[in-house]
């Protein structure tokens, strides 16, 4: 369907997001992400960063504009695809999303519980998962008992556990100290280096630059910094 | 374990950055037949979570079931009836009083002696004679035409003997008593009085009917039971149900457990329905057939059929699990992560 090359994870073109009332939260959004690449996604508050990584989800769609992932153009979709596309895509969110009613191994279970793995397997995966994040040793804890950090990384390995080909991370590291942020990118990018294409929005200038990786930088819903030149953002159409 | 619950951000040191040889981006890829199974497996376990979720603590759907239990009894309460009644009915088939019209110009005391004679023969239980001037004297008295019937110069009704045959006499045994009592010179006709039948049976269709009337309307009342506290239960589970969605769980997934849950509201309360109804027909079997003792009859209450009671059973489950479905498909696509 759609003619992009195959190296092509994300893609999207000229994308706008106007919310009730006139408020322009993305506006000719244009970028692309190769598979196996690792960007970093920053702009001021507001600025549009959390609607972008939404969009990827189909938890928001665009107003204007074309969303591919995977090869798949994001408004073709069918709501019943929907969950199959959601299981090929790994997101964190600031706010961790856990499930306090049961413990950290049945949290980082679920993906695989929905998509259908024996026991077996699923418990195989979420040990490599848990240990993955470090977290090997409170599997049989309530999340609730475990510190902001701790419960952002239940977050992270439940976003890995079904070995997704996009990972995308909302503010992963928004409540945690220096060293423990600079870990959890580290984490990130081993994810990156077996081949998951990565996305994480982020405040932290200070720690982008450090690692200094791909940076697409939004201003009041445009990027500024990263996206494709004009002449180049149609494919095929 | 001390290790593990000291300072939570400084436990980071222990972040390992391998993702290890499991974890890559290849996405595994499982089997049709795996599928099945997994869906399987699936129902299975949310078969029993569900149940369970339910009798852990039964206090919070207690009400839901007595109110499904005792919207099943009423209607159930008045279908076995009305099938007791139908039974009866059907021994009482070819029953009913007979009126023996005498010829006109009868003597008083000779009709009086037949009827005497008539009381004394098997398989009648008692007569009444009506000699023709009380009959008459109870028409003039009933019927108002007072005037029309002093003109007349001669009494036109004819003396009748009322014959009470036993309930429950049919078939051979009555039509042997009907050709005796026509037999009689002094009789002129014998008929066989089946208009209360007629009338029972009029009644059953009716009660019947309103059996149906009432079990539609306490259906929709069952429905809308179970739709408002699935509505609660996915109310309380909105967070839950954003998460599997974010994760991929399909919508088939999420209602699931909700299915199951309107499917054991029905269970339960069809169980719960059945005992009421049993206990029901325990507490009237006693009388009823003492009461039929009395009209010399082998009458006795039927308890509920096995195939009824899983009849009763199955449309719980069923009017749950629609319940269930209707509130489910109002709410939960609205949930979105
Ligand atoms: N559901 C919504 N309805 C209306 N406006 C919205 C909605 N969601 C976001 N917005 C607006 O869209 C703009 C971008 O919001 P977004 O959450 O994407 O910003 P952000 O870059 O993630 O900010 P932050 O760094 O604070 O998380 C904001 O102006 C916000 O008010
Ligand atoms: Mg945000």
């Amino acid at each position: 369907m759609s003619i992009l090359p195959a190296d092509v994870m994300v893609r999207f073109d000229q994308v706008g997001r106007r919310f009730p009332g006139g408020n322009d939260a993305l506006s000719g959004v244009s970028f692309e992400l190769k598979r196996g690449e690792f960007a970093f996604l920053t702009g001021h508050s507001g600025a549009g960063k959390s609607t972008l990584l939404k969009m990827m989800m189909l938890m928001d769609r665009p107003s204007r504009g074309r969303v591919v992932v995977d090869g798949h153009d994001l408004s073709t979709l069918r709501s019943g695809q929907i969950p199959y596309h959601r299981r090929k895509v790994g997101v964190v969110f600031q706010n961790h999303q856990l499930l306090f009613d049961r413990t950290v191994y049945d949290n980082v279970a679920l993906p695989l519980q929905i998509a259908g793995y024996s026991p077996i397997d699923a418990a195989r995966r979420v040990r490599a998962a848990l240990d993955s994040v470090g977290l090997l040793g409170k599997e049989k804890r309530n999340p609730i008992e475990l510190s902001g950090g701790e419960q952002q990384r239940v977050g992270i390995a439940r976003a890995v556990v079904n070995k997704p080909a996009l990972l995308l991370a909302d503010e992963p590291t928004g409540n945690l100290d220096p060293e423990l942020s600079e870990e959890i990118m580290n984490l990130f990018l081993r994810f990156q280096q077996v081949g998951v294409t990565v996305l994480i929005a982020t405040h932290d200038i200070a720690l982008i630059e450090r690692m200094g990786h791909r940076r697409l930088i939004l201003e009041h819903g445009q990027l500024v910094q990263g996206g494709l030149p004009t002449e180049e953002t149609v494919y095929g159409a | 374990m001390a290790r593990n619950t000291e300072s939570s951000t400084r436990s980071a040191g222990r972040v390992r950055v391998d993702p290890g040889p499991t974890l890559g981006a290849k996405q595994h890829r499982i089997g049709k037949r795996a599928q099945m199974s997994a869906w399987l497996a699936n129902h299975q376990l949310v078969a029993i979570e569900t149940l369970m979720a339910l009798l852990a603590r039964p206090m919070a759907s207690i009400l839901t079931w007595f109110v499904i239990a005792i919207a099943l009894t009423l209607p159930g309460a008045l279908w076995m009836t009305l099938d007791n009644i139908e039974q009866l009915s059907g021994r009482f088939q070819e029953s009913g009083r007979i009126t023996v019209y005498l010829q006109p110009g009868s003597e008083v005391l000779a009709g009086q002696a037949l009827s005497d004679r008539i009381a004394q023969l098997p398989n009648v239980v008692t007569t009444d004679f009506i000699s023709a001037e009380d009959a008459l004297a109870d028409f003039r008295e009933t019927s108002g035409l007072q005037a029309a019937l002093d003109l007349l110069p001669e009494n036109p009704l004819p003396a009748v003997i009322l014959v009470e045959p036993p309930l429950a006499l049919s078939g051979e045994p009555l039509d042997t008593l009907l050709a005796t009592l026509r037999g009689y010179s002094l009789v002129d006709t014998v008929q066989l009085d089946m208009a209360w039948i007629d009338r029972l049976m009029a009644m059953l269709v009716l009660g019947q009917r309103m059996s149906v009337v009432l079990g539609v309307l306490l259906s929709l009342a069952i429905l809308l039971v179970v739709g408002n506290t699935i509505r609660l239960a996915i109310a309380a589970r909105v967070d839950e149900i954003r998460v599997v969605k974010l994760v991929g769980g399909t919508n088939a997934y999420v209602r699931r457990p909700f299915l199951y849950t309107g499917l054991w509201f029905g269970f339960v309360g069809g169980l719960i329905s059945w005992v009421l109804l049993t206990i029901s027909w325990w507490l009237l079997s006693g009388p009823v057939s003492q009461l039929a003792g009395l009209y010399s009859s082998q009458f006795s209450l039927k308890p509920l059929s096995a195939v009824a009671a899983l009849t009763l059973l199955l449309s719980a489950m069923l009017l749950g699990w629609i319940g269930a479905w209707w509130s489910v498909s109002r709410h939960l696509y609205r949930i979105e992560p």
